[in-house]
């Protein structure tokens, strides 16, 4: 989202472009309350943000010319992924939107968002991508105490999101500090299997 | 650069080097300032840049997850760096993301646009740095971060360049002043010092003092060895003027004493001359009367002799006698002269300027002369064209041209010729007289004027003479403003010429009147008047009463006292008076007859061997004669003064206070056959006039008492008297008035020097005869 900047503006030039910008393209942005993005438009951007801010090992990197981002279990975000990430790309690879429904499937996904219909069958899917360079996401809650890596917290109807930074790191990722520092929490313990 | 000019040289320089290093300085600062305050710039803006750098990508996630307050917080840690304003990151958008302030007041900053192009901008603006910074996140604008920055920093620092600069200008501004004192003390010392030598030389005039050499082979010191090499060469001129000076001033003063003493001795030899000349001028004096005295016995004995008063002598006896009285008279005659020029020389001849006709007084001159001419048979002509007045004293004009006539006779042989000129000659008369004598060698012309000079071996044998004659012409022609000359050629005759002042003729009274016929009257008869002889020499009255005695009966007195005493009792016509007796002496006698008022109007002739007529006549003498006296002269004087009885109206009235004029007249009219009747007083005169008739009237002008002017108005204001001819004679200069009076009132008027007889005669004769005929055509 470029802004071109013209040599000499007027004032009405600048207000509408700062409105078009405003209603177009404010979809990340939690402080537009009505005409603001919906929680799940927000959840779709961080989805696609988080992948800027994680390093894969060097095995994964090299598998296809995608940025599979893949959902696990039932979809809620409809087209709304699509609509947000479609046609962005991750350090120059296509971001591809799949959607996956068993956890084998999701092995060459770079991120996972596992739904919270898939909550009793958590343990199997994260032992499933064990030992896989698969960067896993979800709002279930306790997902992170539970050996997943980065979970979707809503506080003050913010999105905002923690971390397991062993999980994650186990699997060989590493995980900005840029990242780390805006997560409301970072964990550093684990529990296999748990 | 004007207030240096007035400055002294030390000053100058001394200016000069804190301007220069100065100036130097405040350039090098300057540009320093300069070069920091850009260099400066720079590096803040590279500072801010990398903060903005750091804040930005620091805070890439937190704009990503949308976390302001991570945001902030990363931008809080700008507080380090306290010079930072504020700061803020935007959205890709432009919206406001987070935001820090130092100061933490809430404020809302618009996000200045960066050109198109760039990642990052800055701007000087109000004393703030600006620079805003795209954030770029994996080759991708994620936002903006911009920063503001206060200059204080570089404001503090450029205060800080300011004092530095102040005090390394302050410094070497001290460093410029000792640099210039010491340029002072090699450069301007020497020229101040050498202007304060040169200040004492021309105040003080000391050439002495000397300037101190620097030492080095500078300039200035070459100035300095110059100047003392100028002043030593300006002292050794002083020095020798001084010494030129001194000398001078040492001659000046050995003159002046020299000149003093000679003053002194000058004066006293002057003195000596001046007591010389009065001794001289008293021995002449003294001389002369000691001369007179034994001559005045020669002269009158001789004269007795000759006329054979005593008994008749013979022939030889005669001729004895005769060369006697020729001898005296030449002897009176060169006392006389030795007389004259002695007056001369000692300025004592007054001279009585008038102005008078030559014509008029010729005539006087040539009645003495004619006499001797006659006798040596010369011919005597006159040719007389002058028609201006001379102006002169009359009775020296006349004595002048005696003194050359009777020259001229004298050296002239018998049969010869003397020939009398008169023209006028510009503002001179000039008469000359020419005789056909034996004439003088050209190298005795030269001396001729001389004292006691006198031709020798001239032809006709011994020539009587003093030698005085031509010396007393010339001191008298010179003495009036004249000129005398002489041209002779020896054996052919001489010609002798002088010229006195002239004035242009302007009274008429002078005008002169062709003689008339004469006629002849008859004389009366009269008695024998009274005449009293007083002198203490026995030989000397008898010598006067025997001159007198044919015509006068005399009485004597031998003293003052005795001459009182028979003046009262006798009461005689006139007196002789001698001044030089024993007791009371002639002056004394005198002046006791005038006294009494019986004796008063007795006219009293002195007769003295003292030639003191000035005392004489105010003392009140009536005439004065000079010993030795000769007959002729005595009786004319008393004549003179002896009035005699006349009833004629042909008769002339003499009125004159003067007896030797009275008796001159009444010798000239008598001899000329004219009966005449004198009277000393114009008193007397109207007297006269009232009791008899007479024929005219001959009045003197200046007169005691009453004068010729009354006697006029008075015989005017007669109606019988109102045609009777009046004649004045006079030696009053007259003024214009009195000359048109006289003219008007009187029938001739005649001037008083001199010999004017024939002049006279020629006057009395248009008179008388003029009123016969008036009486004649009256009766007829």
């Amino acid at each position: 989202m470029r802004r071109s900047h013209r040599s000499a503006p007027s004032f009405f030039h600048c207000m509408l472009t700062l409105v078009m910008t405003w209603t177009i393209v404010a979809a990340p942005s939690l402080h537009a309350q009505k005409s603001g993005p919906t929680e799940n438009e927000v959840k779709s951007a961080y989805l696609y943000n988080f992948g800027k801010f994680v390093e894969w090992p060097a095995k994964a990197t090299s598998v296809g010319e995608f940025f599979p981002i893949c959902v696990l279990g039932d979809d809620t975000f409809g087209s709304t992924l699509e609509t947000t990430i479609a046609r962005e790309s991750i350090s120059g690879k296509k971001v591809l939107v799949k959607r996956v429904p068993k956890p084998q499937d999701a092995l060459s996904c770079r991120i996972l968002f596992i739904s919270s219909s898939q909550q009793s069958r958590l343990k199997e899917i994260l032992a499933e991508l064990d030992n896989t360079s698969v960067l896993t996401v979800s709002d279930m809650p306790e997902f992170t105490r539970r050996g997943g890596m980065i979970q979707f917290v809503v506080e003050a109807n913010k999105v905002r999101f923690e971390v397991n930074l062993t999980s994650a790191e186990r699997t060989g990722l590493t995980l900005s500090s840029q990242l780390l520092k805006v997560a409301i929490d970072v964990k550093r313990s684990t529990q296999p299997g748990g | 650069m004007l207030w240096i000019r007035g400055n002294s040289i030390a000053k100058r320089l001394t200016t000069m080097n804190v301007l220069v290093s100065g100036a130097a300085l405040l350039i090098s600062c300057a540009a320093f300032v300069a070069y920091d305050r850009v260099s400066f710039r720079q590096t803040m803006v590279h500072n801010l840049s990398i903060q903005a750098q750091i804040a930005g990508s620091n805070s890439v996630s937190a704009l990503f997850f949308d976390d302001p307050q991570t945001a902030e917080g990363t931008l809080s840690a700008l507080k380090a760096a306290p010079n930072i304003i504020s700061a803020g990151i935007y959205t890709p958008e432009g919206r406001p993301f987070a935001v820090y302030r130092r100061d933490g007041a809430a404020e809302n900053i618009e996000l200045p646009p960066i050109p198109s192009g760039q990642i990052e901008a800055h701007w000087f603006k109000d004393g703030q740095l600006v620079v805003v910074r795209t954030i770029v996140f994996q080759e991708k604008p994620a936002g903006t971060v911009f920063i503001r920055s206060d200059l204080q920093e570089m404001s503090h620092r450029l205060k800080r360049y300011a004092v530095i600069a102040a005090l390394v200008l302050f410094a070497s501004l001290i460093a410029a002043l000792l640099v210039a004192s010491v340029f002072q003390r090699a450069v301007a010392e020497p020229i101040v010092h050498l202007a304060t030598i040169a200040g004492i030389v021309s105040r003080d005039k000391d050439y002495s003092v000397r300037a101190t050499s620097t030492g080095n082979r500078d300039e200035p010191d070459i100035l300095i060895q110059a100047f003392n090499e100028m002043l030593e060469q300006i002292q050794q001129r002083e020095g020798a003027l001084q010494r030129a000076q001194h000398e001078l001033e040492q001659r000046v003063r050995e003159r002046t004493t020299q000149l003093a003493v000679t003053n002194k001795e000058l004066d006293l030899r002057n003195r000596e001359v001046e007591r010389a000349t009065q001794m001289k001028s008293k021995f002449l004096a003294s001389m002369s009367h000691e001369l007179r005295t034994p001559l005045n016995a020669i002269v009158g004995f001789s004269d007795l002799l000759a006329e054979g008063t005593p008994g008749q002598l013979n022939d030889k006896q005669k001729r004895f006698v005769n060369h006697i009285k020729q001898g005296s008279a030449h002897l009176l005659q060169l006392i006389n002269d030795i007389l004259d020029l002695s007056k001369i020389e000692a300025g004592q001849l007054e001279m009585r300027t008038e102005e008078f006709l030559v014509k008029e007084a010729l005539p006087e001159v040539l009645s003495t002369i004619h006499p001797l001419a006659m006798a040596k048979n010369i011919r005597v002509e006159q040719k007389v064209e002058s028609k201006s007045l001379v102006k002169a004293d009359r009775v020296r004009f006349k004595q002048i041209l005696y003194n050359l006539l009777s020259n001229a006779v004298k050296f002239t042989p018998r049969g010869g010729q003397i020939k009398i000129e008169c023209v006028d000659d510009w503002d001179f008369v000039r008469v000359s007289v020419t005789d056909s004598g034996i004439g003088i060698r050209s190298e005795d012309q030269k001396v001729i004027f001389d004292e006691f000079r006198q031709v020798e071996g001239s032809a006709g044998g011994a020539q009587e003479g003093t030698g005085l004659g031509l010396a007393i012409t010339k001191r008298l022609v010179e003495q009036q403003g004249g000129r005398i000359s002489l041209e002779s050629e020896f054996g052919k005759g001489s010609r002798f010429t002088f010229s006195l002042l002239a004035v242009e003729p302007t009274s008429e009274g002078h005008a002169v009147v062709e003689p008339a016929i004469a006629s002849v009257i008859t004389a009366s008869g009269r008695l024998t008047p009274l005449v009293l002889v007083v002198d203490d020499e026995g030989p000397a009255r008898e010598l006067l009463a025997s001159y007198l005695e044919p015509e006068y009966r005399v009485a004597t007195a031998e003293s003052g006292v005795e001459a009182l005493k028979k003046a009262q009792q006798l009461r005689p016509d006139a007196i002789t008076l001698d001044v030089l007796m024993p007791g009371s002496n002639g002056f004394e006698t005198l002046a006791a007859l005038r006294k009494n008022p019986e004796t008063a109007n007795i006219p009293v002739i002195i007769l003295s061997i003292v030639d003191q007529k000035q005392v004489g006549f105010a003392l009140g003498a009536t005439d004065y004669l000079i010993k030795p006296v000769r007959k002729p002269a005595l009786l004319e004087t008393i004549r003179r003064h002896v009035p005699l009885p006349a009833d004629d109206d042909s008769s002339i009235l003499l009125v004159d206070d003067d007896p030797k004029a009275l008796e001159l007249l009444e010798e000239t009219l008598r001899a000329a056959g004219y009966e005449t009747q004198g009277v000393r007083s114009g008193k007397r005169a109207l007297e006269v006039l009232a009791n008899k008739a007479v024929g005219a009237i001959l009045l003197d002008l200046l007169m005691p008492g009453m004068d010729g002017f009354e006697v006029i108005r008075h015989v005017r204001q007669e109606a019988t008297l109102k045609e009777l001819p009046i004649l004045v004679m006079t030696g009053k200069n007259l003024t214009a008035e009195e000359a048109a009076l006289l003219s008007h009132e009187t029938q001739g008027l005649l001037q008083k020097n001199g010999s004017w007889q024939q002049q006279l005669i020629v006057e009395v004769r248009r008179v008388i005869e003029g009123r016969k005929l008036a009486k004649s055509a009256g009766q007829s």
